[in-house]
């Protein structure tokens, strides 16, 4: 259990923020068990598997991930700068410090904090050829390429529009900002960071067909009265029981 | 509790099911009884022994679990057929599409340039 | 009444996100066996494939509905969380469950399918949202039941245990069992349930377990320190706040000294 645990700490938040999936599936379709012993009494719990993942743009539950961390790959260490908060979100405005588009801004398009990673929407990319064969020269597509946020991007300051160093600071009602150090104003974190693959924000969400209506979920009927479960459901289906339970001992 | 598509030639009112190894034949006939209201007739189990096999990376000898997998006897006048669900399935790009749209973009690449006031082969 | 407050509370802040398995009166009839009272779910079965008769169209609900067969997404929304299933009494829970369970069979039963046929199955993620629901909905009944015995009783009236060592001298939680005569009487169980460790052997085994688990403390310790040092010389800027909060238990002072965390640049 520990090991599942630990795997987990890698994923950052904020990269599996927009897929909107469960922490437990995410695990199951990242974890690869080489070999796990039977639960038997002449076991111990103990299990074989791929602990140290490269992270990349691949996200860990698509099949590149597990092609670029297949069973024997081995890879070097990266070593990852750590960072106190996480400043960048989906939808923020920020200015590239450095490459070939150095000065502009763009808007935040994901984030892959494992690797402390953002990619600008349209900005930093590449030429990359694709579906090329025999009959077809193949179409050239501009590929977004990853910064790093702690050299290569600075967010913008919505006040004058500039790149900005910035600092989290708490209000004066205990809520947690992002403030310009140049200017001194609030930085909001945009809407678009609550967006998941499913809703842009929570309240726009539309029920799909396996959902439950939100005012059945929301309804309230439970009745507190002095019964387990068991009792409750057996006195709503008529069942009763006579037998009178023998002494018995745990042990 | 899993259906299972039978591998073999099978009765028609017969169903396979893959259950948990603490299930008993009296258990399975509740279980479809109670909760999926089905008319039983009677319950067969067997232990299915889990493949061996060899890994691919380290060579070792590898057993897939065991299950328990049950038959399921429907009475006579009934028959369960194993539907067939990627009947019309599509993939996930269609290769046709894909190839025509490829094309398109060639020719649409390759045709002359009708803007006015510019030279045909001039490109954006 | 405290809990249900809160719970009346969670629910006025609760967003209007989605919630999985429509209707929870999908079943109101599930544990009776009467045929007629079941609510038969009614496929539009676009062809002729199936040749079912109509009373044995439930053992389609092994399968889902028609029109999501051979697609690539199945949307649904999250699991419910436990704030929501408190409100709920003890009969919804009840066909809840039996909705959860059909549900997981159901997808279980594609999933093997779609693993036979070479197929993807769409959002295996329901799988995990529907085991999350039903460990919830456990987690909730279990809560009620612990709350009437601790009520009734004083105890909790769960199943009772304690922490043990084996014969090797490693602890582990044995969760007891219920007999009809008492533990002096019961030569069987004395048989397999050895408890308590002595010996040479033993106590040579621990040690030995001992330093093997010391050992992986200290490579632990090491490898950290040597990060944290990699980490000084990578980044010479590092936020050291950020640094201590990943690596309580090394010490930055001494790190700084280290040559090996100077990097190569030039110092201001």
């Amino acid at each position: 259990m520990r090991l599942t645990s630990t795997l987990l700490r890698h994923v950052g938040e904020w990269s599996k923020k927009y897929s909107n999936l469960p922490d437990s599936y995410i695990q199951r379709a990242m974890a690869q068990v080489y070999w796990r012993t039977p639960r038997k009494p002449n076991y111990l719990p103990r299990t074989i598997e791929k602990k140290n993942f490269r992270f990349s743009i691949f996200r860990p539950w698509t099949n590149q991930f597990h092609r670029d961390n297949r069973p024997g790959k081995k890879h070097k260490f990266i070593h990852v700068e750590p960072i106190k908060d996480w400043s960048f979100f989906r939808g923020d405005r920020v200015e590239i410090l450095e490459g070939k588009d150095k000065g502009k801004q763009g808007l935040v398009k994901e984030i892959y904090q494992e690797r402390n990673w953002i990619i600008v929407e349209g900005l930093n990319t590449k030429l990359r050829c694709i579906m090329k064969d025999k009959n077809y020269p193949g179409t050239f597509i501009q590929e977004e390429q990853p910064l790093l946020v702690t050299s290569q991007v600075q967010l913008v300051d919505p006040s004058d529009m500039q790149g900005t160093q910035i600092e989290w600071r708490y209000k004066e009602d205990g809520e947690k900002v992002r403030i310009s150090l140049r200017t001194g104003r609030i930085i909001p974190v945009p809407v678009a960071s609550e967006e998941t693959v499913d809703y842009k924000s929570q309240k726009l969400y539309r029920e799909q067909p396996k959902d439950t209506i939100k005012a059945d979920a929301e309804k309230v009927t439970f009745m507190p009265s002095l019964k387990t479960f068991e009792m409750d459901i057996m006195d709503e289906m008529g069942i009763k029981e006579d037998r009178i339970q023998k002494s018995s001992y745990w042990y | 509790m899993k259906l299972l598509k039978p591998k073999n030639k099978q009765l028609a009112n017969v169903v396979q099911f893959h259950c948990s190894m603490e299930m008993t034949k009296f258990d399975i006939k509740n279980y479809m009884e109670k909760i999926y209201n089905i008319d039983i007739i009677e319950v067969r189990t067997r232990i299915a022994m889990g493949r061996t096999k060899k890994d691919q990376l380290q060579g070792s000898i590898i057993k897939e679990d065991d299950r328990k997998i049950a038959y399921v006897v429907l009475p006579k006048d009934q028959s369960f057929v194993f539907p067939d669900l990627f009947k019309d399935a599509k993939g996930e790009f269609d290769e046709e599409i894909m190839n025509e749209s490829k094309s398109k973009d060639l020719q649409e690449y390759v045709k002359e340039n009708k803007a006015p006031g510019l030279p045909g082969w001039f490109r954006i | 009444m405290a809990a249900l407050m809160k719970a009346v509370h969670v629910s006025k802040n609760m967003n209007n996100i989605m919630k999985l398995f429509t209707n929870l009166s999908l079943t109101p009839n599930v544990i009776t066996s009467s045929k007629h009272v079941f609510l038969h779910r009614t496929p539009a079965l676009h062809c002729a494939f199936i040749h079912i008769t109509p009373d044995n169209r439930d053992l389609m609900e092994f399968f889902d509905e028609p029109k999501n067969w051979g697609r690539n997404e199945v949307k649904v929304g999250r699991s419910w969380r436990k704030d929501e299933l408190r409100l709920k009494s003890n009969s919804d829970l009840h066909k809840l469950w039996y909705v959860l369970l059909k549900e997981r069979n159901m997808l279980m039963t594609m999933e093997e399918v779609c693993k036979d046929e070479n197929k993807i199955f769409p959002n295996p993620e329901r799988l995990d949202k529907v085991k999350d629901s039903m460990n919830n909905l456990e987690s909730v009944v279990r809560e009620r039941n612990r709350a009437y015995h601790m009520l009734e009783t004083g105890e909790t009236g769960e199943r009772p245990g304690k922490l043990v060592y084996n014969c090797l001298g490693l602890k582990f939680y044995h969760r007891m069992h219920q007999y009809i005569i008492p533990k002096y009487m019961n030569r069987k169980w004395h048989k397999w349930h050895k408890f308590g460790f002595g010996g040479f052997a033993t106590r040579r085994f621990l040690r030995l377990y001992r330093e093997k688990i010391w050992n992986q403390k200290r490579r632990a310790r090491n490898r950290d320190k040597n990060r944290v040092a990699v980490l000084m010389s990578k980044f010479p800027n590092v936020d050291i706040e950020a640094v201590k909060q990943h690596f309580p238990n090394v010490d930055l002072e001494t790190i700084k000294t280290l040559k090996r965390a100077r990097g190569h640049h030039v110092p201001e």
